[in-house]
């Protein structure tokens, strides 16, 4: 099993700078303590630099000031103890759909039958056993993202990141995924950070809920969503946090605000 | 890849389709069926044609002659010339130009699809050496070898490298960045990297580029033998053109078409199997 991550986020800030252009803030003093095994979600509005955070965690980009450790760990490039999902399923094309898994375990250490056994499991964790020498093209949108959610968390990582995965899906398969992964976090135990323009999505899945704002990025408000497991979406209080999340998303996001509320 | 994995594979995917109710439209190809005929119909109207043309002698068989003396020259070249001896000759040179030729490019290309310093090195040379065509460099490669195989040989192989080198090299280059991001989150080492994504990512082109070389090595032996040598299919097509045997150029053409046909279709088949993972537009 797992041990969850703590996540330890410190004033951590990142500039862009484009020749002949003033520097851009993209984060500035971000600071964010992630419990193990909790879910916490990102929101905000596009350019708060929410994708950008997930980044830094996920050891793709280096460049910027202050601290992220991982269990008191300052964390330096990408490791198997922290796994990612894009909005792309990012699947290769030319591996079946257990190769695809397989591969985020050729650097594990573990022996064949452990790597066997893990894609196996997480293969069927996801609900797609049977489909183990399908190819990507053979698989529906919804299939090849639970194949990716397969991939990141096969190694067994401490925490798994979320860069808006339901992003790409149609309605229905989004929500039906949302309880997908709401399972799959209970069952794993792994700490899990979401980022979604989806609020609902934010509340039904979520310990806590980060809102950011743009220029610069940066947090705005940290609400915390005691509702038990699993959710109601038209609960009076599900509802009602849904509503400050997007107020709190105002002075952006403040159209999208009524017109989605 | 041994053929029972293949139809358990087959098999697994076909029972991943019929699960599947977003995927009603199952890739076709199922069952036995009649071979395709429409592509033979050309062919038939174009022979009665002839058969016409030469019945009533609208040409003169000396220019045209009619499609059963073709088969009967045919049939004495076949037995009383060496006709199978001169097809050998020009398939062997086609197989080992197009094997040393695509050899060369793969390894060189994919050299320089990795690393800029190598494609910058071999960049300007290439670049002019490309642009001589292989026939012009024929007679001086004669001068060199001799009129054996061998300069055929290099000449062709020539012609075959570039196309793969350079589709080898653009293939690996557009591998997509998100690709390669990836590796960097699965941690895989740079051997792993090449491996497992950029060859596969560079597939499509490269077995595109094998399918276009190896035609063209085949168009390219009868233009070689014509020019030098004294054997081989390209040789018998010039020497029939000068003793006015056109039952015999004739044979020759039509070999030479079907060969060019069966080698165009075996590396397309070669291509699909290879590229099996792709989702192809059928028609």
């Amino acid at each position: 099993m797992a041990t969850p991550g703590h996540l330890t986020i410190r004033n951590v800030s990142k500039t862009y700078s484009l020749p002949g252009r003033p520097l851009v803030n993209v984060l500035s003093r971000v600071n964010l303590d992630v419990e193990p095994g909790a879910f916490v979600t990102i929101v905000g509005p596009s350019g708060c630099g929410k994708s950008t955070l997930l980044r830094l965690i996920i050891g793709l980009d280096d460049d910027y000031k202050g601290e992220i450790e991982l269990n008191d760990k300052r964390i330096v490039g990408t490791a198997l103890s922290r796994g990612i999902v894009f909005q792309d399923h990012r699947l290769l094309p030319w591996l079946t759909l257990e190769q695809n898994i397989g591969l985020s375990l050729e650097n594990s250490g573990w022996t064949r039958a452990e790597k066997d056994l893990a894609v196996r499991e997480h293969i069927a964790l996801v609900g797609l056993s049977g489909f183990e020498k399908a190819y990507p093209h053979e698989l529906s949108g919804g299939m090849a993202q639970r194949a990716a959610i397969a991939r990141g968390l096969a190694s067994r990582p401490e925490i798994l990141l979320l860069d808006e995965p339901l992003g790409a899906l149609d309605a229905l398969t989004r929500i039906h995924l949302q309880d997908e992964i709401q399972r799959i976090w209970e069952v794993e135990g792994v700490t899990m950070i979401l980022v979604t323009h989806d609020v609902e999505e934010a509340v039904f899945l979520s310990n806590k809920v980060v809102v950011m704002a743009a220029k610069p990025g940066s947090i705005v408000e940290t609400l915390d969503i005691d509702l038990p497991f699993p959710r109601d979406r038209a609960d009076p209080a599900f509802v009602a946090l849904k509503r400050r999340i997007l107020t709190a998303m105002g002075e952006d996001g403040g159209k999208t605000a009524t017109r989605a509320a | 890849m041994s053929h029972t994995s293949d139809t358990i594979e087959a098999a697994a995917v076909e029972a991943a389709t019929v699960d599947l109710p977003a995927h009603a439209e199952a890739p076709g190809r199922r069952g036995l069926q009649l071979p395709n005929l429409t592509g033979f119909i050309l062919p038939f109207i174009i022979l009665v044609l002839w058969q016409t043309a030469a019945t009533y002698k609208w040409i003169d068989p000396v220019f045209l002659p009619a499609p059963l003396t073709v088969v009967t020259a045919f049939w004495k070249m076949l037995t009383k010339q060496k006709l199978a001896f001169d097809f050998l000759a020009s398939i062997n040179i086609v197989g080992q130009a197009f094997i040393y030729g695509s050899a060369a490019a793969l390894l060189l290309g994919i050299a320089a699809g990795l690393s800029r310093k190598v494609e910058e090195f071999f960049g300007p040379t290439f670049d002019t050496i490309r642009h001589i065509p292989g026939i012009a460099w024929l007679p001086l490669i004669v001068l060199w070898l001799g009129i054996g195989a061998p300069a055929k040989i290099l000449v062709i192989a020539k012609s075959v490298f570039f196309p793969v080198f350079l589709n080898t090299l653009q293939g690996i280059r557009n591998v997509e960045k998100n690709y390669i991001e990836l590796a960097k989150v699965l941690t895989l080492t740079r051997w792993q990297l090449i491996r497992k994504v950029i060859l596969p990512a560079a597939m499509p082109s490269i077995m595109v580029s094998l399918r276009y070389a190896a035609g063209l090595a085949w168009a390219l032996v009868v233009v070689a033998e014509g020019l030098s040598g004294l054997e081989g299919l390209g040789f018998l097509i010039f020497r029939a053109q000068g003793l006015l045997l056109t039952d015999q150029l004739l044979v020759c053409m039509v070999i030479i078409g079907l060969v060019g046909f069966a080698i165009d279709r075996s590396m397309f088949l070669a291509q699909k199997r290879v590229l099996k993972w792709k989702q192809g537009y059928d028609g």
